[in-house]
């Protein structure tokens, strides 16, 4: 029982922590133009293929480095040549061409990839076990991950409080009038904050190709995710998305990892069915069978009753 | 007798006071104007009064009825309409549809989805009514968004009054007009709040001084003196809130 | 009466739907006509949402897809004589509990409009569709439900063994949906879901609850979303998890947008272009999606109004009597336009292709070689540099033929 715990700990952080590289993104993003990016969980998907490919010819470490930033690249175009025009059409269509973008980037990877399953390895480096704890192996490529996404989260931590260009971003989240009136070139900054925006998801990708599959529907898998993410931690803010990412999670690892489900509750209350009962299926539910579910019940309940979201200022 | 009563009326905006206390009668058929330096609050108070703000402390009544903290579609069915500083107006629909969805509630649509719009002759008739009535009638299908600026003004005041409320609000309806366009508008005002109460924010001092019977000076949250246009005038401190702004004539 | 104004034109498209059949009437036709008519009531109960009511929603399946199951489960109960009733009455069911899941969900998530109702739309859409696969019983699962619509009591002689007796039921429901959606939008709780759409602060200070106003026209557009998939029950017999997901949700929004947000007009066009390219492109390239994908974002980048607002552009040149001004520089850019559509399609397609010879129009292509590669994208550069410069030119006479008339401007 303890092992599982503990495992399911282990996994619900790497989890978590992969999702916020995803997250940060999308809240700077938001929070900077005001726009939720639909496709970003397919530069996500961009970077875990870009990564494949290049690990076949030039090895994983290769993919790592210049898979993210072709996908920034990538990102900061889209940016400038279609979003900044779409901008001036309001709102939902801009929300409407990333959700386009997302199903043309779904198809175009089918396109130039395929349907099928890619097989995106881990690098030979770390595929040994990096601990045993109970009889259970944590793999050492896991502990990468986390390592990654820690770094990232360091990282970007350090930049948005200590740097000069983080300032102005952090300025640009609560006064983005403010801070083009101060004479900053407001239009670069976004291309640059969506091109690093979608860098990071193009990370993310990349670290986690080889362990989630490579494959064209990844993107779906987690987008709607990540977007609950951002929606529960409140719009706009990193720190809500933070804990948010950590919340998801280790709450769908831990649903996972248990076998619990409707019998033992309503063994608990001494209840019992028969099994022809017409809402058979409701008692007989299970937690590993509700886990995708949760994340979006979480998600309509925090907007239902904290339209802000958990740490979230903006509403719009 | 008071048509609109604020006691004590207070808000915050965090740690920040906007309103701090204000109390104001408004007597039936009066026309009051507001001034006051920039940043005095005047606007806020409008949001108070109308519903769009909910006050932090005191209270409101309009017609003895408490309104405050009510949501606006309430209070502007008891007969409050109010225009909006910056132009607010329905601007992807034409000028005459604007009109006519200030009327619906007045004249008992409410939110019903069986009456068709092309049978309401009554309704149709008295949308352009209120169009003749702000001089836009060879503008009626034209989309809104599109009106030049002090047109869209009229439409703005055209959407308050449609109703026929007892009591308008105007907030700044000759901001950024021109001379001869701010002297119609002010015409307009004189013709179509007749037999009605009038509260108006409002810069241009003689504006005020031209339309108002009363005047309430509010500064810094509070409202400093109510009296006639004679007696504000001579007020010293008003004069000193409002160093060379008042017109000596 | 607005109806009776615009008479003929609803009188030409019921004769239309009902004509139909005779002009095309392969098993093909009637089959993509079928989807149509479908495609058009469930593009047009989103538009009521969107286009209207300015409410953006990735969830609209969820009304169409339980209108479907319930529909598909009264096709049951009338299969097993639990119920007796003609199956022409199964889309108002699906449309029944369309607005039952409206009122309900509706209750709370059209508080705000914007992200936060977007978000709402999204979640529930996603709970909906993954609650789905566990209450296997009544969602059948992955394999979903199926009924038969030969059992209830005959119509004049019709089992509805046939797809074309079904065609005209659905033509029927289609032309009645329709109408009553056009007329919603001429009734003052239609008017103003328009004008809280645009300015719903306003909207509050002319006596309206804004969210009051919204609810109206959310439950309306699930009861037409439900009657569109008590249409698709009828039609296809059968229904799955897949007809109320995200993807299904993610159509009609590309349909309405395609075809034109806030023209009543629009998401009709959106439905019969996106189902005929659906079922005939599929046909001749399984890369159909992708060309689908881009048509969708070129037309948010480059016209936001869609195929219809397209058409609406040129009212006003139209009305000046100024449209052969602008037929010549048409022609002069669009040549090159479809020139340049024409060769990029051969190389993706090409590049895709694994045969010898690949055969594109009436040409005969050799992919292997160099030589069709370079020829291709020579003539699509040479193309693209044409349309871009004769662009300037459609913009001057864009320009003259809206221009105000000298006289009119005094």
């Amino acid at each position: 029982m303890l092992e599982v715990l503990i495992f399911a700990t282990l996994n619900g952080l790497v989890t978590g922590f992969l999702l916020f590289m995803l997250a940060s993104g999308l809240t700077l993003i938001f929070s900077m133009m005001g726009v939720l990016n639909f496709a970003h969980a397919s530069f996500y998907m961009l970077g875990a293929y870009f990564a494949y490919s290049l690990s076949l010819y030039f090895g994983f470490w290769t993919g790592l480095i210049f898979a993210p930033i072709v996908v920034g690249v990538l990102g900061a175009m889209v940016e400038r040549y279609g979003l900044r025009r779409v901008h001036q059409s309001g709102h939902v269509a801009e929300l409407v061409f990333t959700f386009g973008l997302a199903f043309l980037i779904e198809e175009s990877i089918q396109f130039f990839w395929g349907r099928d399953t890619k097989n995106y390895q881990t690098p030979e480096l770390l595929d040994f076990p990096l601990f045993t704890l109970l009889g259970q192996e944590f793999s050492a490529y896991r502990g990468f991950m986390m390592t990654i996404s820690i770094g990232i989260f360091i990282g970007l931590y350090y930049v948005l409080t200590k740097s000069r260009v983080g300032i102005i971003i952090q300025a640009a989240i609560t006064h983005p009038q403010t801070v083009s009136n101060l004479g900053h070139n407001v239009p670069l900054i976004f291309m640059g904050v969506f091109g690093m925006g979608t860098a990071l998801a193009g990370l993310a990708g990349v670290i986690a190709g080889p362990v989630l599959t490579t494959f064209p529907g990844m993107a779906t898998v987690l987008g709607s995710i990540v977007f609950v993410i951002v929606v529960i931690g409140g719009l706009g803010s990193l720190a809500g998305a933070f804990i948010a990412s950590l919340l998801i999670g280790l709450l769908q690892s831990y649903a996972i990892a248990s076998d619990v489900g409707m019998p033992d509750l309503l063994n608990l209350l001494g209840v019992s069915f028969e099994r022809g009962h017409p809402l058979n299926d409701l008692w007989t539910m299970n937690l590993p069978q509700i886990a995708p579910v949760l994340p979006y019940l979480l998600l309509v309940l925090v907007l239902i009753f904290r339209p802000t979201g958990l740490m979230g200022k903006r509403e719009e | 007798m008071a048509i609109l009563s604020l006691v004590d009326v207070k808000k915050n905006f965090g740690i920040t006071e906007i309103i701090r206390g204000v109390s104001l009668d408004i007597v039936e058929g009066e026309k009051h104007a507001i001034i006051g330096p920039n940043g005095a609050g005047k606007s806020t108070l409008f949001h108070l009064i109308s519903g769009r703000y909910n006050v932090t402390a005191g209270n409101i009544r309009f017609k003895e009825e408490h309104i405050e903290n009510k949501p606006p579609y309430e209070i502007a069915r008891m007969g409050l309409a109010r225009s909006f500083q910056v132009t607010n107006i329905f601007s992807r629909m034409s000028v005459f549809e604007n009109i006519r969805c200030a009327l619906f509630w007045s004249m008992d649509y409410g939110y019903s989805f069986w009456h068709l719009l092309g049978r309401q002759t009554e309704l149709n008739d008295a949308a352009m009514h209120v169009l003749e009535q702000i001089g836009l009638t060879d503008k009626a299908k034209f989309p809104s968004g599109e009106l030049a600026y002090a047109q869209q003004r009229a439409l703005e005041l055209g959407i308050a009054i449609a109703s026929g409320a007892e009591l308008i609000m105007l907030d700044e309806p000759v901001a950024g007009m021109s001379h001869s366009e701010a002297q119609n508008t002010v015409e307009l005002i004189r013709k179509i709040t007749e037999g009605k109460t009038l509260i108006m924010v409002e810069h241009d001092m003689n504006i005020v001084f031209d339309v108002a019977d009363r005047i309430s000076v509010l500064v810094y949250g509070e409202i400093i003196a109510t009296d006639s246009p004679e007696n504000i005038r001579a007020n010293p401190k008003v004069q000193e809130a409002y160093l060379g702004e008042v017109p000596s004539a | 009466m607005a109806l009776l104004k615009n008479s003929s034109i609803w009188i030409a498209f019921l004769v239309t739907l009902l004509g139909l059949p005779l002009v095309f009437d392969s098993i093909l036709a009637i089959s993509i006509m079928n989807q149509i008519a479908i495609a058009i009531v469930f593009a047009l109960s989103y538009n009521m949402l969107l286009g209207q009511g300015g409410m953006l929603s990735f969830g609209h399946a969820v009304y169409f897809g339980l209108g479907g199951f319930l529909s598909v489960h009264a096709l049951i109960l009338i299969e097993f004589e639990t119920m007796v009733f003609s199956i022409l009455w199964i889309p108002l069911i699906g449309g029944v509990f369309g607005l039952l899941a409206g009122v309900f969900i509706g209750s709370f998530s059209t508080h705000k409009a914007g992200t936060v109702f977007a978000m709402i739309s999204l979640g529930i859409g996603e709970l909906i569709a993954a609650s789905s696969l566990i209450f296997s019983s009544f969602f059948g699962g992955e394999a979903g439900i199926s009924g038969d619509r030969t059992f209830g009591p005959t119509f004049f002689g019709f089992d509805f063994a046939q797809n074309i007796e079904i065609y005209y039921v659905a033509a029927v429901w289609a032309f009645i949906a329709t109408v009553f959606m056009y007329l919603f939008t001429q009734t003052p709780a239609g008017r103003m879901a328009n004008a809280v759409r645009d300015n719903p602060e306003r909207a509050e200070f002319v006596g309206y609850s804004s969210r009051k106003v919204r609810f109206i026209s959310f439950c309306a557009s699930g009861l037409f979303a439900g009657i569109a998939g008590g249409l698709f029950a009828l039609n296809y017999e059968f229904i799955t998890e897949e007809n109320l997901n995200a993807a299904t949700s993610g159509r009609v929004l590309l349909m309405a947008y395609i075809g034109g947000l806030g023209y009543f007009i629009g998401p009709i066009i959106g439905a019969v272009v996106l189902t005929l390219m659906n079922s005939l492109l599929s046909n001749y390239s399984e890369l159909w999606m992708l060309y689908l994908g881009i048509m969708f974002l070129l037309t948010v980048m480059f016209l936001p109004r869609g195929f219809a607002g397209f058409f609406m552009m040129h009212q006003l040149a139209w009305i000046r009597g100024n449209m052969k001004m602008l037929i010549k520089p048409y022609i002069i850019t669009g040549i090159p336009a479809v020139l340049f559509a024409v060769c990029v399609i051969a190389l993706i397609e090409m590049s895709h292709t694994e045969d010898e010879v690949f055969h594109y129009l009436a040409l005969e292509l050799n992919p292997a070689s160099p030589i069709t590669w370079i020829v291709l994208l020579g003539i699509a550069g040479g193309a693209f540099y044409a349309v871009k410069r004769s662009l300037l030119q459609l913009n001057d006479a864009w320009e003259t033929a809206n221009a105000i008339p000298k006289e009119e401007e005094a």
